[in-house]
């Protein structure tokens, strides 16, 4: 009971993206992913849902989120009918500690009559010697489709090291 | 034949008290039983599937410390409304204005804010859900040191959903009931109308 463990992938040679699949149940699903580095500095983690292990790419992401920094005041970050979206809060690079670490949680991604939401919790070291940015919101993907996994990838360049892994919560 | 690498046969495994050497199998069926031992569990106390109900109440919170609930695909009856949280204290609702919340929230057109309040009567916890196809609300909420009369209740929580615009929001917070009592059961009520459906699961954070 509690976190079943559904796929897990730990990169340590750099690959163009990360797929977790799995999700096959209108379960309430979970991804932790911890130490995520790029291998070009100054570059975004980015996400898309998976349908039948394919990304949409499709302009039909939307999301809000607080992006909180140690160094500078708050801002406030939003977009609607981007082609994906963002489980990161800042660019990343390859210096000590500047990377990603979060949760996300997964609603609906299962049913292929509603929309597939998700809730983002994350903290990042950033390119520029690991500043602290925190950020914490929500994305949609408005399309009514089953979506079976999140596809991860950084906006140019290889991730180059961490672990993503997709639970389901029972 | 060994049990747990015991011969002929292991102590009395127990959560806690786990001795020998356990195979994966092991490890997997002491597991189901209860018996094998994993700090920080995540324990599933009850599901509720609703239809068209006001609100429901988990009045089952086990011996846990700390409580995680998730909320899943909530419609509602009525538009641009907030799914929130009371307690039951010694089995009795409080509906007083006594509850203190504040959170953050931001829509996917830009307009972010804060929401708190010192007295309300209830503890505002999702976004405001509209109740057209695909306006719905999901999220989920840690409550801290509810069984436990000396102390006040926390909530943490955050959400998504889309409102009536139909637009996605989100927001992320915390509550309190500030009033050292034992609480007995979770209150989850839709602000005004029904919660059409939806399912509502309450854990159990087992540690020792």
């Amino acid at each position: 009971m509690g976190l079943v463990q559904v796929a897990t992938e730990t990169v340590t040679s750099a690959v163009a993206s990360v797929t977790l699949t799995g999700i096959d149940s209108d379960d309430v699903y979970m991804v932790a992913y911890n130490n995520i580095a790029p291998s070009t500095d100054a570059t975004q983690l980015q996400m898309r849902v998976t349908v039948s292990g394919s990304p949409d790419t499709s302009s039909n992401y939307d999301r809000a989120s607080k992006s909180m920094k140690a160094f500078t005041t708050f801002s406030n970050s939003y977009a609607t009918n981007e082609n994906l979206t963002y489980p990161s809060s800042a660019q990343t690079g390859t210096g000590t500690s500047e990377t990603n670490n979060g949760i996300l949680y997964l609603y609906n991604f299962n049913s292929s009559s509603e929309y597939s939401f998700g809730t983002v919790e994350v903290v990042t070291g950033d390119y520029a010697s690991a500043r602290l940015y925190g950020w914490a919101g929500g994305f949609v993907n408005t399309v009514s489709q089953s979506c079976d996994g999140l596809q991860f990838f950084q906006n140019s360049g290889n991730i180059a090291s961490g672990t993503f892994t997709l639970y389901r919560v029972v | 034949m060994s049990e747990f690498g015991y011969i002929p046969e292991s102590p009395e495994q127990s959560f806690g008290n786990n001795k020998g050497i356990f195979t994966p199998k092991d490890i997997y069926d002491l597991t189901r039983a209860d018996k094998y031992t994993n700090y920080g569990q995540l324990e599933l106390i009850e599901t509720l599937t609703v239809s068209n109900v006001a609100e429901v109440d988990f009045t089952n919170l086990g011996t846990y410390n700390v409580h995680f609930m998730t909320f899943n695909d909530i419609h509602s009856a009525n538009d641009n409304v907030i799914l929130s949280i009371r307690f039951y204290e010694s089995g009795v609702l409080e509906t007083a204005s006594v509850y203190q919340y504040a959170y953050q929230y931001g829509n996917v057109n830009g307009s972010f804010g804060d929401s708190r309040s010192t007295v309300q009567n209830r503890i505002y916890t999702l976004m405001n859900v509209g109740n057209a196809t695909n306006e719905t609300a999901n999220g989920y909420s840690y409550f801290y040191n509810l069984i436990d009369s000396s102390k006040y209740s926390f909530s943490t929580f955050q959400s998504m959903t889309i409102n009536n615009q139909p637009n996605g929001n989100m927001n992320f917070g915390s509550g309190v009931l500030p009033q050292a009592s034992s609480v007995t059961g979770i209150n989850v009520v839709m602000q005004s109308g029904n919660i059409t459906s939806g399912t509502i699961s309450l854990y159990g954070i087992r540690y020792s």
